[in-house]
């Protein structure tokens, strides 16, 4: 059985300063989303536990041929890339077609894991869409997984309660953080990635029109002004309102 | 010239890194009282790969070179002085090995150490001095094996089994040369842990060598190669202590630049004073010099066929980051003020493991003079 | 082909979408359909709000399968002529919106913090970048799918009664089942993960204080945290509570801090709150160049005050 991640590269976020409330992310390395990381500690508890090969998937800019070695040096065995650095910034519904076309690459899957939502934008949407393509059942923010034979036995954390549901295979599962704490990839892995087997697509080869399939556009994005409000409130009731208008708190 | 990690070292670095903040930082205080690196941490760096960074893949190792080794260490040190320095004479005791030793004892030892349990140990200095020139412990054949004699002061990770490479003269010829000892074989005994100002955690101690057997076959080299067994080592510690002492500016750094912002005076954080962010650029600018040369000793490690031919820009190298380390130690304490003091702030034990650097594995006034030895030649 | 459908699995959720619908029909003059499935309560309580109302009543579709769940909605969508679709942004909002979207081949945003209606352009707002900035956002696509953050529209208040009317949608039998649905155990005390905090320090009187501290912590749904010497000093409080340096970072939406002076050692424990509020007798205090809402009053006064103004 394969099982497939889906991860993507996003600028190491711990790095990315602001600077006149705009990101600067030049000098930044590029990683993977943090929740794509627990996806991945998914796949290779699941391979250690019922055999199997974890593959990884991803659509990115050329840089990801790099990138890509922390998900093999964590011990996924291959990697199935789009590569084109038309791919930046890419909007949910063509990063979903550009792995949809990966994945009916790849032979024999059992499960496709994605992660609750991506490090950068955490949309949460790439799962179900890629689900809705494949026609393939799913279910979201799964914090535990059993496998048995053709189907498995998952958590599903909802904000206010946890639902027990079997699915048949293949499905999608998108992952909770908290699932668990993914490995620390070994220097021996590390040095080893790189000879993992990797292929790779062009966007060509999917005939995907990048442009003309814009369904979002960006107006402007700017860093909050990160400064105090300073109100100053005279009696009890005046800041349980304001509270309540900020919305930090209900009744 | 290419000024820039390679992805893979890139990940080395972002897992040394990792390992260090998940696992090492929660047990600082333990490893500064307990002084000893606790036996989780040895395993978990085992099992990463960071004990054994630059030794060959075939014998277990990580096969990083120095370059990856630097870079690892770096970070590793960067959370706890001590665990640097422990780390730094693993690959100390298993590089003296790598250079000179036999395919037998490589596979022995090597593997025993990347694979198997054991912690090395070089044994050099004496209760009369680090000079090798100085050296009393003798080595005296008998049939096949060699009988030691003799006290080590100072020396690191005694308390553990696994090799020790001891420097003896021998008691006919006085030609100096290494011999492999199996630490805790009979004869051999260690004495109380010294309790040091700073970097602590790896264990510190006397050994004591009495009338111990080592066979012939444990000797490293031929007997005419024993001094450049011991240019080797020595270019190796260097190399080590280099990387330990960037982490400790690394962390100088992190830590002045951090409080340099949350501290509020007047209405203002500090970093608005002028004299607060000199004091982090100097910081800043002598962690970039520190590295470049760290880096770089790295690089020449990984290639210079002949590792003795480092003595001069490894203790170049040492001399220069361990004394920056002294320096931002004392600017970074400035920025804290009366706080930094406090065992509360991390300054405190970066400032104490600082003041360790310049003085261990050769002396800067020792050092110095071998450079200069060598540049008036 | 126009119209705003709204739909979400929580009733008070619907009730907040109803008011973003509204927002949007006022500016465009779209009409507004609420949509629920196999919940008649919802319908009422949408209906008492003023919503033109469609039930559907089909036990074949399961709320646990986001797939029969999408088919239903894109039904729904077509036979009311709707091509704005609203839905809840909590987790189970988020996995039907992308696949909705898919379905439909919409533009889809989620997590929307904001809504800007102008003319007949929605901009929403939404963090981006792991929270290091908020875009401005807009669907090009002809339908558009928006999942609202809960809390950022008021529930629509009950007003002039709407029609509930029946809907029919075809299922097809869920390739998944439901084995059991269980109530989530209560965090234990861990101020770390606790998304409203109320910090006392050295400003409370006595121990015996500690009780109008924790009426408020339990009014707010707050767990209570301190300054250290209110733990390692006066020992009111165990020490896995004190936030700062040498006790916990914490980056809770809401902090109240209640009588603490604000030394660094303390604000770097808490300087990531989302919003903070300072209550302390001292002007002066370096507290209050930290917070968002400032009250110099005494904290024995202001504390039962509060407490009272959310009990109400
Ligand atoms: C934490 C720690 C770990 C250690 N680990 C090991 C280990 O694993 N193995 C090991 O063998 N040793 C180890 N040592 C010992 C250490 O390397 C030596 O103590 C160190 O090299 C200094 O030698 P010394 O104490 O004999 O200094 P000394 O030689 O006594 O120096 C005293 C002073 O004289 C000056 N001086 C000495 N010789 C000269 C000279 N030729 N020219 C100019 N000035 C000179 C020195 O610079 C210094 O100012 C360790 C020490 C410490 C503290
Ligand atoms: C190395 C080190 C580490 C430290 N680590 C921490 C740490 O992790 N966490 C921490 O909290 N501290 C830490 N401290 C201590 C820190 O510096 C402060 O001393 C401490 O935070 C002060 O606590 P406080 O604000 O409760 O008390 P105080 O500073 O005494 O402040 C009390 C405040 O209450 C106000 N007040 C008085 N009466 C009233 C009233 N009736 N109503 C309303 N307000 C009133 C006063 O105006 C004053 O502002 C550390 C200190 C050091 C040196």
């Amino acid at each position: 059985m394969n099982i497939v991640v889906a991860m993507k590269q996003i600028p190491d976020l711990q790095q990315v300063r602001i600077r006149n409330r705009q990101p600067v992310l030049d000098g930044v390395p590029m990683t993977f989303g943090s929740i794509d990381k627990n996806a991945l500690e998914t796949a290779l508890q699941l391979k250690e536990a019922a055999g199997g090969n974890v593959i990884v998937i991803s659509a990115g800019t050329e840089e990801l041929e790099d990138t890509v070695k922390e998900a093999l040096a964590a011990g996924a065995d291959e990697a199935y890339l789009v590569l084109d650095d038309e791919l930046e910034n890419i909007e949910s519904s063509v990063s979903a077609h550009l792995l949809a076309e990966l994945i009916k690459q790849i032979e024999n899957i059992g499960i496709i894991l994605f992660g609750e939502g991506s490090g950068d934008n955490y949309s949460g949407q790439v799962g179900p869409r890629i689900a809705e393509i494949l026609g393939l059942p799913e279910v979201g923010y799964v914090c535990d997984i059993e496998l048995e034979d053709s189907r498995v036995k998952v958590t599903r954390s909802l904000e206010d309660c946890e639902e027990i549901v079997r699915v048949n295979l293949p499905a999608v599962l998108t992952i909770m953080a908290d699932i668990n704490e993914p490995r620390i990839p070994s220097v021996t892995q590390i040095l080893k990635a790189g000879k993992k087997p990797k292929q790779i697509l062009e966007v060509e080869d999917i005939g995907l029109d990048l442009k003309g399939d814009k369904k979002i556009i960006t107006l402007s994005s700017l860093a909050p002004e990160n400064k105090r409000k300073q109100i100053t409130v005279k009696n009890g009731e005046e800041l349980v309102d304001a509270l309540l208008t900020e919305g930090v708190i209900r009744r | 010239m290419e000024f820039k990690l390679s992805k893979e070292q890139e990940l080395i670095q972002k897992t040394a890194k990792e390992y260090a903040e998940k696992a090492i930082e929660p047990l600082v205080n333990q490893i500064e009282d307990e002084n000893r690196v606790p036996d989780e941490v040895i395993e978990g760096l085992r099992e990463l790969g960071l004990l054994c960074l630059p030794v060959e893949e075939k014998y277990g190792g990580a096969g990083a070179g120095f370059e990856g080794f630097v870079v690892g260490l770096e970070q590793l040190a960067r959370v706890s002085g001590g665990v640097g320095i422990f780390v730094s004479v693993v690959m100390l005791g298993t590089s003296t090995i790598a250079v000179h030793g036999t395919e037998e004892q490589k596979e022995k030892y090597l593997t025993g150490t990347c694979k198997g349990s054991w912690i090395p140990s070089v044994a050099m200095t004496e209760p009369d001095g680090a000079d090798p020139r100085m050296l009393k412990t003798t080595a005296k054949k008998d049939g096949d094996h060699f009988i030691l004699n003799g006290t080590k002061r100072f020396i690191t990770n005694t308390n553990f089994a696994g090799p020790m490479v001891v420097f003896a003269k021998d008691a006919d010829t006085g030609r100096i040369n290494g011999y492999i000892v199996d630490k805790f074989c009979e004869g051999y005994s260690i004495s109380e842990p010294w309790d040091k100002l700073g970097s602590k955690g790896a264990f510190l101690s006397d050994v004591y060598l009495k009338d111990v057997k080592v066979p012939v076959s444990n000797m490293l080299g031929t007997p005419d190669e024993g001094f450049q067994t011991l240019k080797v080592t020595m270019a190796m510690g260097k190399i080590g202590l280099s990387a330990i002492y960037l982490g400790n500016i690394l962390a100088a750094y992190d830590e002045a630049f951090n409080y340099s912002k949350d501290r509020i005076y007047l209405g203002k954080p500090i970093s608005q004073f002028e004299s607060v962010r000199n004091s982090i650029v100097d910081i800043a600018m002598k962690y970039e010099a520190a590295k470049l040369m760290t880096y770089r000793i790295g690089y020449l490690a990984d290639n210079t066929a002949n590792k003795a031919k480092l003595v001069k820009d490894s203790a170049m190298t040492k001399i220069f980051v361990t004394e920056t380390a002294v320096d931002v130690s004392r600017i970074a304490m400035n920025v804290f003020g009366s706080y930094g003091l406090m065992k509360d702030y991390k300054m405190s034990r970066i400032y104490r493991d600082a003041i360790v650097g310049p003085q261990i594995e050769g002396t800067a006034n020792l050092l110095k003079t071998v450079v200069a030895t060598d540049m008036y030649k | 082909m126009a119209g705003i459908m709204i739909y979400s699995d929580k009733d008070e959720l619907s009730f907040e979408l109803l008011s973003a619908a509204n927002l949007i029909s006022g500016h465009t003059g779209l009409p507004i359909n609420a949509v629920c499935i196999n919940n008649s309560e919802q319908a009422q309580g949408l209906a008492a709000r003023g919503a033109e109302t469609y039930l559907i009543n089909n036990e074949a579709i399961n709320l646990a399968d986001s797939k029969g769940m999408a088919s239903a909605l894109e039904s729904a969508a077509i036979q009311l002529d709707a091509n704005i679709i609203l839905l809840s942004s909590n987790r189970r909002g988020k996995e039907l919106s992308g696949r909705l979207a898919e379905k439909l081949a919409a533009g889809c945003l989620t997590d929307v913090g904001s809504i800007k209606v102008n003319r007949d352009k929605i901009e929403c707002m939404r963090n981006s970048l792991g929270g290091a900035v908020l875009a401005a956002q807009m669907i090009t696509s002809d339908y558009k799918i928006i999942a609202v953050e809960s809390r950022v529209f008021e529930e629509m208040a009950v007003g002039k009664e709407g029609p509930i009317n029946n809907l029919k949608i075809e299922a097809q039998p869920a390739e998944l089942e439901v084995l059991e649905e269980r109530a989530k155990v209560g965090d234990t005390a861990n101020i770390e993960s606790a998304n409203i905090l109320v910090a006392v320090g050295q400003g409370l009187k006595s121990e015996n204080d500690m009780l109008i501290i924790k009426e408020l912590a339990e009014a707010l749904g707050a767990e209570i945290a301190c300054s250290k010497p209110v733990a390692t000093d006066k020992k009111w409080l165990p020490e896995e509570r004190i936030i700062g340096l040498s006790g916990k970072k914490c980056k809770p939406d809401l902090a109240v801090i209640l009588g603490i002076s604000g030394q660094v050692q303390f604000t770097v424990g808490i300087r990531d709150a989302r919003t903070i509020v300072a209550v302390n007798t001292d002007e002066n205090a370096l507290i209050m160049q930290m917070a968002d809402y400032i009250m110099v009053a005494d904290l024995h006064d202001l504390v039962p005050e509060m407490t009272r103004a959310l009990l109400v």
